[in-house]
């Protein structure tokens, strides 16, 4: 762990305006333990916790969670456990109870990849290193990316609840020396193509103060599928998160995305359009999935992934379109 | 007093769970400093520079060891050699190659772990990398035959009368199963990393060190760092888990006794759980080829059993998975085991639970499995079928074999009866349900002991020897062998164990601790009694003063003779003796020569595989065991379970992975390497025999800490099997494998 300076931030402002060598920590589950590694080494270290950016509320058709809410506490919000199961099963899908104790929203969705490579210092990697190369692409790389890879990177995002918020079209709210803005999350992720270790649209002195998640009232037939070799307390080989708008057996909308097989959460608009208007039936889920895999480009050890998407897929909607029989 | 085969707490319980039991990284020490070891980065070369500027004059750093700046070491040597055992053969920094990926290549020294850290990352190395050989795949075509086996040739050989190959026997066959089946390396990871603090005294040194056998560390430290073994004592009351990989000494313990001689401080150093997976050994990866020849009946008319196993190119370890497994369990006429090592540029191998034995049944009761799907047979009926009655080699009769009942009883308490052979039959929703058996063995062990048993004066009678308690339940083992042989409370029974300079003990290791200290134990109170009389006949103020020792008897804590009856600390008092001490010793003897011995268990287990995603989840677990008399249900069961969590980690999920390019290991911590979570593990229900072995030992002990993994990762592949129709090889069984048909199209 490298040298840092270490500043208690009492208003918003003075975290933006803090230097381009400077990091945000709130939960300091991933960050802290990136530094310890050597992988992250922030001169300037600005503890955001004292920060008003807090509360969970759904007002007017619109949920908003504080970036410094825990994961933990925001999972068990009767608001979120009722109308958006989706975010709730996915924050419960993720890490272990102590990690979901301490780590915010806000540094969820900022966390960098569990590429083995990206978090050891001997290795090259494009992520960390611009221009080192890439060993995944003929090492190992079960647990990579078969969609959004480019030539220099095919690490996965690790987030679950960024795939969830993804799907049901959140916006993230940033705050930064120029006044604040807000933006779909599916655009605040990039695609590493050539500059992997670029992974947010996110401007130097900008800082996440909270998400937004419209409503509407079929969230609530939403869940999270999460494939992982095992039971707890580890990423997503595969996961999906699913929204369907079901009128008797008729299908007026959805919201699908995928976690564990893109460079970023991964939506899947193209498969939801399929679904649009079909019945529910398996039949209907096997067919509108086919599209998920277009553009996968598997790896030596995650080829089973494009088989594995669509198989996640199908149950997570077969699960939450029921009466299948 | 009915103290053994009762349930009793740990002795050392409240110690654990208060944070007063103090492990080998817990002491702190005036004037202390921190060693930390700096590892190579590449698989294969020679370093040509080590920058050290940097690193020495990063805050607190004390001293900064290399090739180019070694400390001393002598060379320990390979097994079998004269010469110290030790994990690492070629002693670290005395040579500037590098042989594989994470071999230690510096040891830095500095006020605290964190700045030792920090320094030892501010080292730039140069090397000169040649082409390493990391995956056994590439490395079969240098594959060979060693000299020894698990005490074996690498060949041995069975045949019937006439026949003149294995071959030949297994052609002649009416049924045939043969595949091919592998495992990949896996590491131990026990909770408490391995740790080390060195203080010198003059010419002596104390070293607390997390290891699995004090004596044997004393000895070795002694001959690396050239001093007297009389002048090396090793300390170490509570080890928090070993599974083998603190059973050999490794490098980092006598790097940090020897900075520490040259620094003239105490030295620790801890190592981290990244360091473990290159510093302290791991199980060689296997690839196993069973070939089982049968009747149309299933009567076993040939096996041939055929491992090739991964070893360090600088340190021989052969993982015994054909000779351990297939030369035991069934009656065939004709038995086959051969054995290749194949060397790679990879850090040393080493025993780790259940070695050779692990692997080798996960093949050899999987292709029974497969045999007796071809067959149609019921697999505990296959089994049975093909029951050994004597040890197939060289016939000595088992000292006591209950297997057929553990089968037998296993099957009743799991509702064996209910499953239904055809494989994708049951299922829940989404799930589909399957059941496999397989069996569990593990050889009986024992060696040499010594124990001593000290009555004291406060009433309490104190038990010790040199044996570890790894979290294994030794303490209280100790404790409820001396309160059954004293007939005094296990409450006033006093443990001591942990310390090179008790009396001579083995290894935990090999499952040997209690069946060969417990009867030590015994002859120790027998003579520490006998002590005790003639104390109590010859002291002029004692009770018993005049009487002839053998008018004096001792029970239950009590000298009775002259109608006197007299507590032995009443004695001690009026005797103003603080003590009376006497020690004995136990060997194994004539019965190695008549019998063998080997534990047993039968392990039945139910799994649920998603039929869309391919998830196997265990969620039913059933094992019977017949390991002797047990001493202690309580740990005991504890023992077992914890093996078959360890089993079902090998089933479904441990895995260590190496890049095949450069040996760089991609999983080196607890969130890739996967061991099972809570929520992985079912209800798991173990039940004893308890049928004493006393052809073993007097107690009927047999040792129970490696047995049971032993069956668990077939019995998880056979049930997948039962569950779905797919017969998975491969180790660790994870979702990939289980993906082949769509739903629904079955």
């Amino acid at each position: 762990m490298k040298a840092f300076s270490y500043t208690l931030a009492v208003s918003t402002e003075e975290a933006t305006n803090a230097g381009t060598q400077s990091d945000n920590n709130a939960g300091g589950t991933n960050l802290v333990d990136l530094m310890k590694i050597d992988v992250m080494d922030p001169k300037e270290l600005v503890d955001i916790n004292q920060l008003p950016m807090r509360g969970v509320t759904l007002d007017d058709g619109v949920l908003r969670i504080g970036a410094l809410e825990k994961m933990a506490s925001v999972a068990e919000q009767p608001e979120v456990v009722q109308h958006f199961p989706v975010i709730s099963q996915a924050l419960l899908k993720s890490a272990s109870a102590q990690l979901r104790n301490m780590a915010s929203i806000g540094g969820n969705l900022m966390q960098r990849t569990r590429c083995g490579y990206f978090r050891d210092v001997v290795m090259p990697c494009n992520k960390r290193v611009p221009g080192s190369g890439c060993p995944a692409f003929a090492g190992e790389n079960r647990m990579h990316a078969i969609l959004g890879v480019g030539d220099a990177c095919c690490a996965t995002h690790p987030s679950d609840l960024a795939v969830a918020l993804v799907a049901l079209d959140a916006s993230v709210n940033l705050q930064g020396p120029k006044g604040t803005r807000s933006i779909k999350l599916d655009d605040f992720y990039l695609l590493p193509e050539d500059t992997p270790d670029r992974e947010h649209a996110i401007e130097p002195g900008e800082l996440i103060t909270g998400v937004t998640v419209p409503q509407t009232n079929w969230y609530q037939r939403s869940a999270y599928l999460k494939i992982r070799d095992r039971e707890s307390y580890e990423f997503a080989l595969c996961s999906a998160a699913v929204a369907l708008d079901v009128d008797g057996l008729k299908i007026r909308d959805a919201r699908i995305a995928a976690g564990g097989v893109g460079t970023r959460p991964w939506r899947l608009p193209e498969v939801a359009q399929a679904l649009i208007g079909k019945r529910v039936s398996q039949e209907t889920f096997e067919h509108a999935v086919e599209i998920a895999t277009k553009g996968a480009r598997p790896l030596s050890q995650n080829g089973f992934k494009v088989t594995l998407l669509k198989r996640t897929l199908t149950r997570a909607l077969v699960h939450v379109g029921g009466g299948v029989a | 007093m009915n103290s053994v085969s009762q349930s009793i707490d740990r002795v050392d319980g409240k110690l654990k769970v208060t944070g007063q039991a103090r492990y080998s990284g817990d002491h702190s020490l005036p004037n202390l400093c921190y060693g930390y070891l700096l590892q190579s980065s590449i698989a294969k070369g020679n370093i040509q520079s080590m920058d050290v500027s940097a690193a020495q004059h990063s805050p607190g750093v004390v001293a900064i060891f290399t090739p180019f700046n070694p400390l001393k070491i002598y060379s320990p040597a390979q097994a079998g050699e004269e010469g110290a055992i030790s994990g690492d053969v070629i002693p670290l920094l005395q040579d500037p190659a590098v042989d594989y990926f994470g071999q230690t290549i510096g040891f830095v020294v500095a006020e605290s772990f964190e700045e030792a850290r920090d320094a030892a990352r501010l080292v730039k190395t140069e090397y000169q990398t040649q082409p390493a050989i990391v995956e056994l795949q590439s490395g079969l075509g240098q594959a060979y035959a060693p000299k020894s086996v698990s005490g074996m040739g690498a060949t041995v050989s069975v045949l019937a009368d006439g026949v003149t190959s294995i071959d030949e026997a297994l052609r002649g066959a009416e049924v045939l199963v043969s595949a091919t089946y592998n495992s990949p390396i896996e590491h131990h990871n026990p909770m408490e990393p391995h740790a080390t603090t060195a203080i010198w005294n003059g010419d002596r040194l104390t070293i607390y060190d997390a290891t699995q056998w004090v004596q044997g560390q004393q000895r070795n430290l002694a001959a690396v760092l050239g001093i007297d073994e009389a002048n090396v004592r090793v300390l170490c009351p509570f080890v928090g888990g070993g599974f083998g990989c603190k059973g050999s000494m490794w490098m980092h313990s006598p790097l940090t006794a020897a900075a520490a001689r040259v620094l003239n401080r105490p030295v620790k150093t801890v190592l981290t759980r990244e360091q473990m997976y290159t510093a302290v050994g791991h199980r060689p990866t296997v690839r196993q080829t069973v070939t089982l020849g049968a009747t149309k009946q299933g009567e076993l008319t040939a096996v041939k059993h055929e491992a090739y196993s991964s070893s360090s190119r600088v340190k021989f370890f052969a993982e015994a998975a054909a000779h351990r497994t297939s030369l035991a369990l069934y009656k065939s006429p004709n038995i086959v085991v051969t054995h290749e090592i194949v060397p790679l540029d990879f850090a040393p191998g080493t025993f780790m639970r259940a070695p050779g034995v692990a692997p080798g049944m996960f093949a050899l009761e999987s292709a029974m499995d497969e045999l007796s799907v071809k067959l149609g047979v019921d697999p505990v009926e296959l089994r049975l079928r093909n029951y050994a009655t004597a040890e197939p080699v060289h016939k000595l009769p088992w000292s006591s074999k209950h297997l057929d009942e553990c089968y037998r009883l296993g099957a009743d308490k799991f509702g064996w009866s209910q499953r239904r052979p055809e494989p994708k039959s049951t299922r829940e929703g989404d799930w589909l349900v399957g059941h496999g058996v397989a069996t569990a063995l593990y050889p009986a062990h024992r060696s040499h002991a010594e124990a001593k048993i000290r009555f004291q004066s406060d009433g309490n009678v104190s038990v010790s020897a040199a044996t570890h308690d790894l979290g294994t339940g030794m303490y209280t083992v100790l404790a409820i062998v001396a309160s059954e042989a004293l007939g005094i409370p296990v409450q006033r029974i006093r443990p001591v164990l942990g310390d090179s300079g008790l009396t001579l003990a083995p290894v935990a290791g090999g499952s040997q601790s209690t069946a060969s200290v417990s009867p030590a134990v015994v002859a120790a109170v027998d003579s520490a009694t006998k002590k005790l009389i003639s104390v109590a006949v010859s002291g002029a103020k004692s009770p018993f003063s005049g009487m002839k020792p053998s008018d004096v008897s001792y029970a239950n804590g009590v000298l009775q003779g002259g109608g006197k009856a007299v507590p032995f600390e009443a004695v001690l008092a009026a005797l103003d003796r603080s003590a009376v001490e006497g020690s004995g010793t136990a060997s194994p003897g004539e019965e190695e020569h008549q019998y063998s011995f080997l534990s047993f268990g039968a392990q039945f287990c139910e799994v649920r595989v998603n039929e869309w995603t391919g998830e196997a989840r265990v969620t039913r677990f059933t094992s019977v065991m017949d390991v002797g008399t047990v001493v202690n249900q309580k740990t005991a069961r504890s023992q077992v379970i914890g093996g078959i969590v360890f089993g079902i980690g090998m089933g479904l999920l441990e895995a260590t992975k190496v890049d095949p390019n450069n040996g760089w290991i991609a999983n080196r911590n607890l969130a890739e390497y996967l061991v099972p979570t809570n929520a992985d593990i079912p209800h798991i229900d173990v039940e004893f025999l308890n049928i004493p072995d006393t052809k073993f030992n007097s107690l009927g002990v047999r040792g129970i800490g490696e047995i049971g993994i032993a069956g668990v990762p077939a019995a998880i592949a056979n049930a997948i099997f039962n569950a779905t129709g797919t017969r998975v090889r491969d180790l660790p069984i994870t979702p990939e494998s289980l993906l082949v048909e769509q739903k629904g199209m079955a």
